[in-house]
């Protein structure tokens, strides 16, 4: 699905520029991120709020079921953000079996224009995964238009790699990445940190988690 | 506000109402448009949460139906409101048609029997349509906020399928004025014949021809499949094309009757459409003479590919005088125009076109400008033309390595598909040569093999794979047969080509992750890594190969035709392994270089809170690590190389250096393939200007906090050239 979250040129340009202004930059940002009110989706009442945002923000058109579809399942995975009582951001997912994984998914995530660059999104989808991460998600994926450099590097700072190019996947033409979010395996990390102890350089890993590879798109 | 809608098809099947088709749907529309309301559209506005589906014929559904919803106390609902069972479904690309076999059973079904009123949706037989208004606004009444009715079937993909009637951004009916190509004739959007003036027919149809061009998706161009443009066979449209064509010609040349009624824009006239028709004509030869078997038309089609440039020249030279005896003053130009003249062409209505598709969203299809449907065409016919260039030589090296240029040029769905026509016909390379002599040729088996009983195995490349468990069961026997023994040396041969090819196409596998853009900077050093060690071992196997092609004194294949001084050849490093061996210093200097700039300057680094680079390195290779490609690597092996790389080491063994030195060097071996020479500069240039960035880090840059270093991919389209700047 999409993700808004959009830099714009102007944001870019402050964000080369950013050496002298940023001790300021960062306390507005401090300033506005403690106004900023984030909730678990907590019912019908939420429903238009998310809807309006995500209908007013992003190119694909959903309909109501898709929207209930996610937010009934997994309440707990989708979040909003307030600011002084109006609805600004909200992030709606998924997780469940996908070959023999468990995984999560990111199906909508929205800020609206006024707020973007404040890390409201960061936050949104930050606990979002957390959530995933503590129902025992082995991973998390979406999928960013390729043109959407704002949400590219967002994810890319949580750790989501770009897995594939799916070619024209939207509906208005554009490509998508499919990005993932692989969380450490319990074994890996174990057999990591008894190979810093013994030091050895060839140290083979068989317990590589299997994951799907050849999605039909 | 949502205005939630739902409709409701009352029929002997079951029809599951999150699918109902557009044809449906907008039927239901003008049903109730026209006031007949045998299928109902139930809007009921402001009432945001809620939604009812039924999923059956009416009143025998009303015991099957789920509800659920919110708890009394307000908080979150309970999952009961979708049934257990169904296994959400990911988006893909909607592309797929929904249309159920009740809805082609009910349109072809419309054929047979009178139809009363203007319906193409009978009720069939032992039903009738009914009013359902009141059992759906008693349904509705007895809904709580957020409870949902639905089917058993209602999944993820299920409800992204679903429409909304009436709702613009989903119901791509809504928008139509008409709905077939015989109402808009007769309402006159599409008039026949467009005009009883006899020159604005004719401006109006070089209007249309040149919309024609342009209106279709780019990988749906009807021309380029060469489909037959009418139900009589191609036959017939080219003698049709032929018939006015010629016509056309004699009106230029004022033979017979003028072909409109102002001489003055006779000449003119004439020759716009004329070379429309001679375009089409010679580009339906070229598709015909491509499609002719083992490649024999290439030649032929190279003459008519030039004719359709041509042709398309003057097609583009046209436009001005199209555009002057158009009259419209256009100030902007033709930039969004699908006519050479600007103007609209009568007739075209892109919303007719939606329903035509899926029941999906109405999507967005972009039309291309006439400029860009021209200059589509110009780049097809001339990636085309690369394809008439190509030698049909039966090497598996010279194939692989003509797909490889002939991407270069990004040629579209259209030209890779021919290129895909031309490699393998009836199961035959160039429908010519079976695939086992080409494989042969290319593993350098024995001569012997040509005859020999493994041929018949389809399962000849994983038996080579197996060859290592083979050798260990019989190799070792000093008592083998004859027999044995020739299958052992097959399978050697077999098994290094395999090998070899397995770490080409690893080494395409990981390029094409820069092609498609999947890697951040912060992971090009364990890119850069991985195709090193994989590099590696393909020169490795080349090495090997070409050892033994020369070691067994036979002279075969492509390799030892430039071979006069062999005595001193065989002692030499073999020039592909060269070449191979410049992209592996290339590849191995960024690696460290990356790796020493995090390392040292804190830069590159990448910190989630939620995994780490090890993640990351799983996630990038992890097919390749499945098919353990190569043996006894993974990501703490490139921790180890990588994790005291320093500035100060690099400097002492400067890879950039010898890539420069070996890129030099083995120049003179690839004289006479340009490609290659091509290749070996831009090698050459990355590698020169990473070796300056390189010393400009170490001189300045470990003292500097301001040093910003970035990575390009101005000089090659995969290695990268550092850029160093002080901020």
């Amino acid at each position: 699905m999409e993700t808004t979250e959009k830099k714009t040129e102007e944001e870019e340009r402050k964000e080369s520029e950013k050496e002298k202004e940023k001790e300021k930059a960062e306390k507005e940002e401090e300033l506005s991120a403690s106004e900023i009110e984030y909730v678990s989706y907590g019912g019908e009442h939420h429903l238009p709020l998310i809807m309006g945002l995500v209908d007013s923000e992003l190119s694909e058109p959903y309909s109501i079921f898709t929207y209930r579809y996610f937010v009934y399942l997994w309440p707990q995975l989708s979040f909003l953000a307030f600011h002084r009582g109006k609805c600004v951001g909200t992030v709606v997912c998924k997780m469940g079996e996908h070959r023999n994984t468990f995984r999560g998914y990111i199906a909508m995530l929205v800020v609206i224009k006024p707020y973007r660059g404040r890390g409201i999104a960061t936050e949104l989808v930050t606990r979002s995964i957390r959530v995933m991460m503590e129902s025992g998600c082995e991973e998390v994926t979406l999928e960013a238009e390729v043109t959407n450099k704002g949400a590219l590097a967002l994810y890319g700072r949580l750790g989501f790699v770009r897995a594939k190019r799916l070619f024209r996947y939207y509906l208005n033409g554009v490509d998508a990445f499919r990005l993932k979010l692989l969380f450490p395996s319990p074994v890996l990390q174990s057999s990591l940190s008894m190979l810093t102890d013994s030091d050895s350089g060839h140290w083979h890993n068989d317990h590589i988690p299997i994951e799907e590879c050849s999605e039909v798109h | 506000m949502i205005v939630m809608k739902v409709a409701f098809v009352r029929d002997r099947d079951r029809l599951h109402p999150l699918e109902i088709p557009g044809e449906i749907a907008k039927d239901c529309v003008r049903r109730r448009s026209q006031e007949k309301a045998r299928a109902l559209v139930v809007g009921r506005p402001a009432s945001t949460s809620r939604a009812l589906l039924v999923t059956d014929g009416g009143k025998a559904d009303a015991g099957k139906v789920a509800t659920g919803g919110r708890k009394p106390d307000g908080g979150s609902a309970q999952p009961l409101v979708f049934l257990s069972g169904d296994s959400p479904v990911e988006r893909r690309k909607p592309s797929f048609p929904l249309l159920s076999n009740q809805t082609r059973r009910a349109s072809s079904s419309s054929m047979d029997q009178p139809v009363p009123e203007r319906s193409s949706i009978p009720s069939g037989e032992n039903s009738v349509w009914t009013d359902i208004s009141p059992l759906l606004a008693a349904a509705c009444r007895d809904l709580e906020d957020g409870e949902l009715i639905h089917g058993d079937n209602f999944n993820l993909f299920a409800a992204m399928s679903a429409l909304e009637i009436m709702d613009p951004k989903m119901d791509s009916g809504i928008v139509c004025k008409y709905y077939s190509v015989d109402e808009a004739i007769e309402n006159g959007a599409a008039p026949v014949p467009i005009s009883f003036d006899k020159t604005d027919d004719v401006r109006c149809t070089i209007d249309i021809m040149d919309h024609l061009l342009a209106c279709e998706e780019e990988d749906l161009f009807t021309m380029n499949y060469g489909l037959p443009l009418n139900g009589n066979g191609d036959d017939k449209c080219l003698s049709m094309l032929n018939a006015v064509e010629e016509t056309s010609s004699r009106q230029l040349r004022a033979y017979i009757e003028p072909l409109q009624t102002n001489l003055d824009l006779e000449e003119g006239y004439c020759k716009a459409l004329l070379c429309r028709l001679r375009f089409r004509k010679h580009f339906y030869h070229v598709l015909v003479c491509l499609r002719r078997p083992q490649g024999r038309g290439l030649e032929l089609a190279r003459k008519h590919i030039a004719s359709c440039i041509s042709e398309l020249e003057s097609v583009l030279s046209s436009s001005e005088f199209l555009r002057s005896s158009a009259s419209l003053a256009w100030e902007d130009g033709l930039e969004n125009k699908t006519t050479a003249s600007g103007c609209q062409p009568i007739g075209f209505d892109a919303s007719l076109n939606c329903r035509l598709s899926a029941p999906t969203p109405p999507r967005a299809i972009k039309i291309l400008s006439w400029k860009e449907a021209v200059e589509y065409f110009l780049k097809l016919l001339h990636d085309l033309d690369i394809l008439c260039l190509y030698s049909l030589e039966p090497s598996l090296e010279s194939i692989l390595n003509f797909v490889v240029q002939f991407q270069k040029s990004q040629p579209d769905l259209v030209a890779r598909a021919h290129l895909q026509l031309l490699l393998v016909q009836d199961g035959k390379i160039h429908g010519r040569d079976p695939v086992f002599s080409i494989i042969n040729r290319a593993a350098a088996l024995p001569e012997a093999t040509k005859n020999h009983d493994i041929q018949k195995n389809e399962f000849i490349l994983q038996l080579g794979q197996l060859e290592m468990a083979f050798k260990k069961e019989c190799g070792e026997n000093p008592n083998m047969s004859i027999e044995e023994n020739a299958w052992v040396k097959i399978f050697q041969h077999i098994l290094v080509w395999v090998e070899e090819q397995t770490y080409w196409i690893a080494s395409r596998f990981l390029i094409l992750g820069f092609e498609l853009e999947l890697y951040s900077p912060s992971e090009y050093s364990m890119v850069y890594w991985y195709l090193y060690v994989v590099l590696v071992k393909l020169a490795e196997k080349i090495h090997i190969k070409t050892a033994a092609a020369n070691g067994s004194g036979k002279r075969r294949g492509k390799k030892k035709r430039d071979t006069p001084k062999d005595a001193a050849k065989d002692y030499r490093i073999p020039p592909a392994v060269l070449f191979l061996q410049c992209q592996i210093c290339l590849a191995e200097g960024l690696t460290m270089m990356l790796a020493a700039l995090t390392n040292e300057h804190r830069i590159l680094q990448s910190r989630s809170p939620f995994n780490t680079e090890h993640e990351r390195f799983i996630q990038h290779f992890e097919l390749l690590q499945k098919a353990s490609i190569p043996d006894h690597i993974a990501y703490p092996s490139f921790k180890a190389s990588t994790s005291y790389a320093r500035f100060s080491n690099l400097l002492m063994y400067n890879y950039f250096k010898d890539a420069q030195r070996i890129a030099k060097e083995v120049k003179s071996s690839f004289s006479n393939e340009p490609e290659k020479l091509a290749e070996l500069r831009r090698l050459e240039q990355v590698a020169e200007h990473n070796s300056i960035a390189m010393n400009v880090i170490c001189r300045v840059g470990t003292l500097d906090p301001s040093l910003k270093v970035s990575f390009e991919f101005n000089h090659h389209p995969y290695f990268a050239t550092a850029v160093v700047k002080r901020s």
